[in-house]
């Protein structure tokens, strides 16, 4: 049932459009309802955090943004959630290629057993066949962008294997900018990282934003607070709240938000 | 209100001109459907390997049981002159050699396992653990030509004389280490079969003593309890299933083993009540005799011999994988 | 604190601490002996013309070339012929198959077959191939062997592919890739040196294996490399020489023998060097 209030716009969200459309959506283990008919706007490129505390649901409603949950058994969605005039969940939509306009940054920074070169060039060579320049500029663009081009261009044929946390996250960001999805969704990406790489990622994210629309979960609420435009906060598989950052975190109009928030419990 | 800006009862995936990706990734979807099959055909291949086994060995084995029938079984006689085949003594030959392996070559593999756990320092540990996995890799020939030529001699001179003097003035017991001392026999292959097994047993073992949680043991030493204790009313009790599995796993080895046995068994088809006489077992009996086996009676007794001997294992085999894996659930494993 | 309790329990932790010991370097002095006997008798009959010269009628001299080259053959098709099969099927018991019933059935049966008597599988392929071909030949020594691999194999290369992080095959499908291209570029990358080890392992295996060639491959006295024909093995020559009561050939048979055993161990020792560099 859907019970949240979306404040009105602030200035950050005025003029924004929709890029997906999240409608009555619900989501099963089995017979468990994880999620209870979510509904909420994502913008285009603006950050929209999800917050909310451990068990909350905030990663699998991430995780259905790309059907990432179909490679495992006995889970599905029920709903719709509109991406360009088609509701991805739709089973006659192909999720590999809902995958191309949807990205995912994941948790733990997950390189591939491969040179630097080869795990951006992964996900390019699985639409194109551009030549050995086209792909070099491709590489340097995507790593330039994520700004790991200066420190990886001497070694970009070595294992990825042997860059630290940061640049590894940074890597795995730079693979997924550079198959240009629409939408980017991080899983909680700074959580596996020291403070001074968390905040290189943050800068990026904000950087980003001129380009792919982005959703974030997070359980660091002052991330939510420095990095998002707008905030959804969900408790026990329901959107309680959802509206821009800076009223959510100062007059957010639900109880539950508010105690969240100043942390009473978490 | 934010306002939404679709109508859901439009929602459906609409007909738009191709993007490339989707072409792009049409021939890998294709690729992928492909080898989902072809993978699941290969597993498939592995049941029916098995399948392919026993009907094979059943085929082969019905001409010889519908001569003899049942009988089969505990019929002692074996005459590929009068075509009289009968189980019985390669059965018990099987059977005795495996026991004897394994009264050796439990407690020795427990110790083993033991020390390696409890005792070993730890800079020993990985040499001596590699080197009896290595020991437990070693071809099954070498330990039989080993114990043709050296240690059935070396119990014909030395060990067997002076059981025979002792053990077999033994009232009661006596009959069972009685006779000329041969050298081969069915003790001598049972001894043999014991070192080959030694290995596996104190590796598995080892690997079993590795799943309980320190905090287990640590508890335990803190009340002030002593390494044995510790082994015997923690970690033996916790290990419990796996250790059975691991011996059993060891003793369907032992059950099918053939090389190490057929140079040290003396290959006669007869049951004697000394263990110190020649016998046979199921595997040398196939393996010495059936390349010269002509008449089709002679060769299907050896395929039911080989089916006998198959069923027999199976049954220890799965066992032990059933017990293994339920220790295998208690670690969370 | 009862002064003849605590010295009881000791006396018996002394005692079996004692006893644990004395096993293991009684077990361990048996197997040593073993390697030293082998060592000392194989080596008194390695030369040249082990490696040059043919399987010598008795009472002549010669060598067990024949004998080597047809074992390196068997045991290079048996691979050949059993590894694709196995890779694949461990494949698809991680990654298509892991919650699968079928993944969970052939397991079970693949664990059983990994430990059954060897010289069952020699008679299933006699069965299979010999009986309808009418003649013993190497291509049936192989089938034999290749059977022998199947289950070493797939049980290796489902554990180790089980072990590459699921959120590596996931951030790989995140991009869009289909399974496929996932297992081929990602997993079995991350996976390549443990499904390689256990190849090495598969190969030890079957390096000593007599059983099963005894009634497929059977033995040939000369040089054959025919797979249609008889194929003559290290192994088999080892228990022919060995039960002869030739002289010349008793020592053939343990030169042959540190032959296989080093040929084992070599293998397995580079198997678990190559381990300890995998990196998952």
């Amino acid at each position: 049932m859907a019970n949240f209030a979306v404040h009105a716009s602030a200035d950050s969200l005025s003029n924004a459009k929709p890029k997906m459309d999240i409608k009555d959506l619900s989501f099963f283990y089995g017979d468990n309802k994880a999620l209870k008919d979510i509904t909420l706007p994502l913008f285009e490129k603006r950050v929209t955090a999800l917050i909310g505390p451990s068990g909350c649901g905030k990663s699998t409603l991430l995780r259905i943004l790309n059907r990432i949950y179909e490679l495992y058994p006995g889970q599905r969605a029920e709903g719709t959630i509109m991406l360009d005039g088609e509701n991805i969940l739709d089973p006659k939509l192909d999720a590999n290629y809902l995958r191309s306009k949807v990205g995912m940054v994941f948790q733990k920074p997950t390189p591939f057993p491969m040179t630097i070169y080869d795990n951006i060039a992964f996900g390019v060579k699985l639409y194109q066949k551009p030549s050995r320049a086209e792909m070099d500029a491709i590489v340097e663009s995507s790593l330039v962008r994520t700004a790991l081009w200066g420190e990886v261009k001497d070694r970009l044929h070595t294992s990825a294997l042997g860059l630290s946390g940061g640049q590894q996250q940074r890597l795995c960001i730079a693979r997924t900018v550079a198959v240009k999805p629409e939408v980017v969704l991080f899983d909680e990406p700074t959580s596996a990282l020291d403070p001074i790489s968390t905040a290189k990622i943050e800068e990026l994210i904000d950087e980003l934003k001129r380009d792919f629309t982005i959703v974030i979960v997070t359980h660091n609420m002052q991330q939510a607070a420095r990095v998002a435009d707008l905030t959804a906060f969900m408790y026990l598989g329901d959107l309680i709240e959802a509206g821009p950052t800076t009223t959510m975190f100062s007059t957010p109009k639900d109880n539950r938000t508010l105690d969240y928030i100043t942390g009473r419990f978490g | 209100m934010v306002e939404l800006t679709f109508d859901p009862a439009e929602a459906r995936v609409t007909e738009k001109p191709q993007d490339p990706r989707r072409a792009s990734l049409g021939r890998l979807i294709l690729t992928d459907k492909f080898f989902k099959n072809f993978t699941r055909a290969a597993a498939a291949f592995v049941l029916l390997i098995l399948f392919g086994v026993i009907f094979t060995l059943v085929e082969g084995s019905i001409p010889a049981l519908k001569e003899f029938g049942l009988s089969f079984i505990w019929t002692e006689e074996w005459n590929p002159v009068k075509e009289r085949f009968g189980a019985l003594a390669p059965i018990y030959g099987t059977l005795v050699t495996s026991i004897i392996a394994m009264l050796v070559a439990v407690p020795i593999g427990l110790g083993i396992a033991i020390f390696l756990t409890e005792l070993c320092p730890i800079w020993l540990r990985r040499p001596i653990g590699t080197a009896i996995e290595l020991l437990a890799g070693i071809p099954s020939i070498i330990y039989g030509i080993w114990g043709l030529f050296i240690f059935a001699p070396f119990l014909q001179q030395h060990v067997q004389p002076l059981m025979i003097a002792t053990l077999g003035n033994v009232p009661g017991l006596g009959w069972i280490f009685s006779g000329p001392p041969y050298g081969i026999g069915v003790l001598t292959a049972g001894l043999i079969l014991a070192i080959m097994v030694l290995p596996f047993i104190a590796s598995i073992t080892r690997d079993v003593f590795d799943t309980v949680p320190p905090v287990l043991k640590e508890s335990a030493y803190g009340l002030g309890a002593t390494t044995w204790e510790v082994v015997w009313k923690v970690v033996l009790p916790y290990t419990r299933a796996g250790v059975i599995g691991g011996i059993m796993l060891a003793l369907g080895r032992a059950l099918g083993e053939t090389m190490a046995v057929t140079f040290v068994i003396g290959n006669a088809h007869r049951i004697s009540a000394s263990i110190l006489q020649p016998g046979t077992t199921i595997s040398a009996s196939i393996a010495n005799e059936f390349v010269e086996a002509i008449q089709v009676l002679h060769t299907s007794s050896l395929m039911s011999l080989g089916l006998i001997l198959f069923v027999i294992t199976f049954i220890v085999l799965a066992a032990a994988r059933l017990l293994l894996a339920s220790l295998n659930k208690r670690a969370g494993g | 604190m009862d002064q003849g309790l605590y010295k009881r329990r000791m006396l018996r932790n002394r005692f079996h601490m004692a006893m644990s010991v004395a096993t293991a370097l009684f077990g361990l002095t048996w197997l040593i002996l073993i390697l030293a006997m082998l060592l000392i008798k194989g080596i008194g009959g390695l030369n040249l013309a082990v490696f040059t010269e043919m399987t010598p009628p008795p009472g002549s001299s010669g060598g067990l070339l024949n004998a080597i080259v047809g074992s390196l053959i068997l045991t290079i098709l048996g691979v050949l012929i059993g590894t694709p099969i196995a890779v694949l099927a461990g494949t698809y018991m991680a990654e298509y198959g892991r919650h699968s019933k079928l993944t969970d059935v052939v397991r079970f049966i693949n664990d059983i077959l990994l430990s059954a008597p060897s010289i069952v599988i020699g008679l299933f392929v006699y069965g299979i191939m010999v009986r309808p071909m009418g003649y013993f030949s190497g291509i049936a020594g192989a089938v034999a062997l290749a059977i022998l691999v199947i289950p070493v194999v797939v049980r290796t290369t489902e554990d180790m592919l089980l072990l590459v992080p699921s959120q590596m095959r996931e951030a790989a499908a995140a991009l869009g890739a289909p399974r496929w291209h996932v297992i081929r570029q990602v997993s079995y990358r991350a996976a390549k040196t443990g499904i390689i080890t256990g190849i090495l392992l598969a190969i030890a295996r079957i390096s000593g294996e007599t059983a099963p060639l005894l009634f497929t491959a059977l033995n040939n006295q000369f040089w054959s490399t025919s797979l249609l024909a008889p194929m003559p093995s290290l192994p088999v020559v080892i228990f022919q020489f060995a039960l002869s009561p030739y002289e010349d050939w008793q020592r053939l048979a343990w030169t042959g023998a540190l032959l296989i055993t080093v040929a084992v161990l070599t293998l397995s020792i580079v198997a678990r060097l190559l381990s300890s560099k995998r990196t998952v």
